[in-house]
């Protein structure tokens, strides 16, 4: 079978689709176009620091290009490089596979104050994207408002020792900043009962093994439902953990109602079951869901959808990953996702040979190309200090400098 | 020998390590892979030799392309009494209360219905230092050489 498909997003729901597409039908030019000089998405960028085993699944998405042809337009953004229409007039087939990368705002009074930071820009920070900002002096007490699996993610790297890191990719910047933090607390909230919370069990364990931290649990409260009771288990397990000095609270069934402050963040105001209760911090913390990056008509793309479900927005459009879903499931729902809406592509696709293809991203001279990031992933790999596995390159101009093999300008 | 290479695989890691491993042993053996959501229990051959790749999901638990399978071993009780198969496991030392957890169960699962298991169950660590590969070629040839004489035997 031949035809020319684009997508749009090379994290792991590009990839997988990539990669289910050619393994059906090797002859199609599939072509996988990332704003980012680098691909994998929030692989590289969300998956922390210290979870390096997840990493590997990039292995395999290595092989899409080295093995089953896809190609890496990096660099490349859509919506300012090359517009949605461009891209649909050019191929056959147009996946959108980008994700959601915006932290939910916390919509309530002062949820807007400085030193409320929300997860995925600190995690960015944290893990060097080149977009990111500086990281942020969050105090000594700061607040987890959140109990998903990016919020137990920030707790633990907040709570581990520098020693805890080893064998991690974190860098050089942000290993001193948490080395300097002057954590002495970490309180972490959740709307939910414990019962309820979105957390996976094995990441609630995972905090058994932290050196430094003395661990409290508040009001786990008790199910009948043996789900339910395991993970209420594995969070009372955590309760009187006293390995060291920086202290973590669990606590449930908190709603936030208003972040309180004068010029920024001082305590949380929460409605409880009977009353309010007031926490008193140094910095705000939310883990509370993603929303589009509002470079894509997204919304109003999803509304006019002909099967939203499949991931079908109109001819030769499709969505699939976090961009279609919601900023909900792990790696292996992008799988099946993908691997689903590839069987749909297939039965869809009515190849035009007129179509140009990947010929009409030939004069992006800044894209990067997959040798271009075999390139920087060397010289990370290489770089890599005693006890990382890897030093990121921070910033565009010197991944793109890499990528292009140019010598340091003098 | 006659082998088949069955994965239970939730992201594809085991997936392709089981093709990897039929490309390494094509040539000198005929060689099927398949996923072990598409195997039923009526399937298995005692003239073929079962390679077993399986990962680890949830607190310890299978993946899902296994799960399906396993929930027909235990509906259907197949004898396998007839039946050699050997397992290597992935997992990820970060879970270590359950680490390679899922294989260890598949192989259970195996042994409960009477297949024989030639061989130890070697482990992959996601979080190690190896290649799947590296420590999955050596063992596949070292448990074709023993599957070769107890097939061999059995026949
Ligand atoms: C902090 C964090 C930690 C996580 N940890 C885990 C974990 O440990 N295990 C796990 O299984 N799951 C984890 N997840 C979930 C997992 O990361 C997601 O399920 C998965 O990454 C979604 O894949 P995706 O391809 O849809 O989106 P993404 O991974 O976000 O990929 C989208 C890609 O699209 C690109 N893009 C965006 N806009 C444009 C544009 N306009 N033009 C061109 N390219 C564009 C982006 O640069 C990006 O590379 C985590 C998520 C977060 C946020
Ligand atoms: C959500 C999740 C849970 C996991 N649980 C375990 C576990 O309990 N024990 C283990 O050894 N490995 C565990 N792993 C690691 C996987 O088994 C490992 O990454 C493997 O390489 C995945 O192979 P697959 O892609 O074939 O599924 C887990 C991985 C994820 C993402």
């Amino acid at each position: 079978m031949s035809g020319k498909i684009a997508i749009v997003g090379a994290g792991p729901s590009g990839c997988f689709l990539a990669q289910a597409l050619l393994k059906a039908a090797p002859g199609l030019e599939v072509d996988l176009i990332d704003r980012l000089p680098v691909p994998y998405g929030l692989v590289r960028y969300g998956v922390a620091a210290d979870h390096q085993g997840t990493k590997a699944v990039s292995r395999q998405f290595a092989r899409v290009f080295e093995r089953q042809g896809a190609q890496f337009f990096g660099n490349v953004t859509l919506g300012a490089d090359v517009t949605l229409e461009t891209l649909r007039a050019a191929y056959d087939a147009v996946v959108l596979a980008a994700g959601l990368s915006q932290d939910r705002p916390l919509a309530i009074p002062g949820g807007d104050l400085p030193g409320v930071h929300g997860a995925g820009t600190l995690t960015r920070a944290l893990y060097d994207h080149p977009d990111a900002c500086a990281l942020p002096d969050l105090g000594p007490r700061p607040l987890i408002v959140g109990n998903g699996n990016v919020a137990i993610d920030l707790l633990r790297l907040l709570a581990k020792t520098p020693e805890e890191m080893t064998g991690s990719d974190l860098g050089a910047g942000p290993g001193e900043w948490l080395a300097g933090s002057g954590i002495e607390e970490i309180t972490i909230t959740g709307r939910s009962p414990a019962a309820q919370a979105k957390f996976d069990t094995v990441m609630i364990k995972e905090l058994a093994k932290l050196a430094g931290v003395s661990i409290r649990v508040i009001g786990a409260g008790a199910s009948d439902d043996p789900v339910e009771q395991k993970k209420i288990e594995a969070v009372q397990a955590l309760d009187g953990i006293a390995t060291g000095p920086r202290r973590i609270t669990f606590r449930f069934g908190l709603t936030p109602l208003a972040v309180e402050g004068e010029t920024s963040a001082e305590a949380v105001r929460f409605a409880t079951d009977q009353d309010e209760e007031v926490l008193s911090c140094s910095s705000v913390l939310t883990a509370i869901g993603f929303g589009p990056a509002g470079d894509l008509p997204r919304d109003a793309l999803l509304a006019d959808a002909r099967d939203a479900e499949a991931g079908a927005l109109a001819p030769g459009l499709y969505a699939t990953g976090w961009f279609r879903r919601g900023p909900r499931g792990t790696i292996p729902e992008n799988r099946a996702d993908a691997q689903a809406l590839a069987a749909r592509i297939l039965d869809d696709l009515k190849s035009d040979p007129d179509k140009p293809g990947r010929a009409i991203l030939a004069d992006l001279a800044e894209a990067v190309d997959y040798t271009g990031w075999t390139r920087i992933d060397a010289h990370e790999t290489e770089a890599a200090p005693e006890g990382r596995c890897r030093a990121k390159i921070a910033t565009r101009a010197e991944m793109l400098r890499r990528a292009r093999q140019e010598e340091r300008p003098k | 020998m006659k082998i088949t290479i069955l994965y239970g695989t939730e992201t594809g890691n085991a997936e392709m390590l089981a093709e990897d491993i039929q490309a390494e042993l094509e040539g000198e053996n005929e060689v099927d892979c398949l996923n072990l959501s598409d195997m039923s229990p009526s399937d298995f051959d005692a003239s073929r030799f079962f390679l077993l790749v399986c990962s680890t999901y949830g607190d310890g638990d299978l993946p899902a392309s296994a799960q399906p399978f396993a929930e027909a071993m235990n509906a259907e009780k197949p004898d396998l009494s007839a039946i050699h198969f050997a397992i290597f496991g992935l997992g990820d030392s970060e879970y270590d209360e359950t680490f390679n957890h899922g294989p260890k169960k598949l192989a259970e699962l195996m042994l409960a219905h009477g297949a024989r298991q030639i061989g130890e169950r070697v482990a992959h660590d996601a979080s190690g230092d190896d290649m799947a590969e590296d420590l999955a070629f050596p063992w596949a040839e070292e448990v074709i050489a023993q599957a070769g004489e107890a097939l061999g035997e059995a026949a």
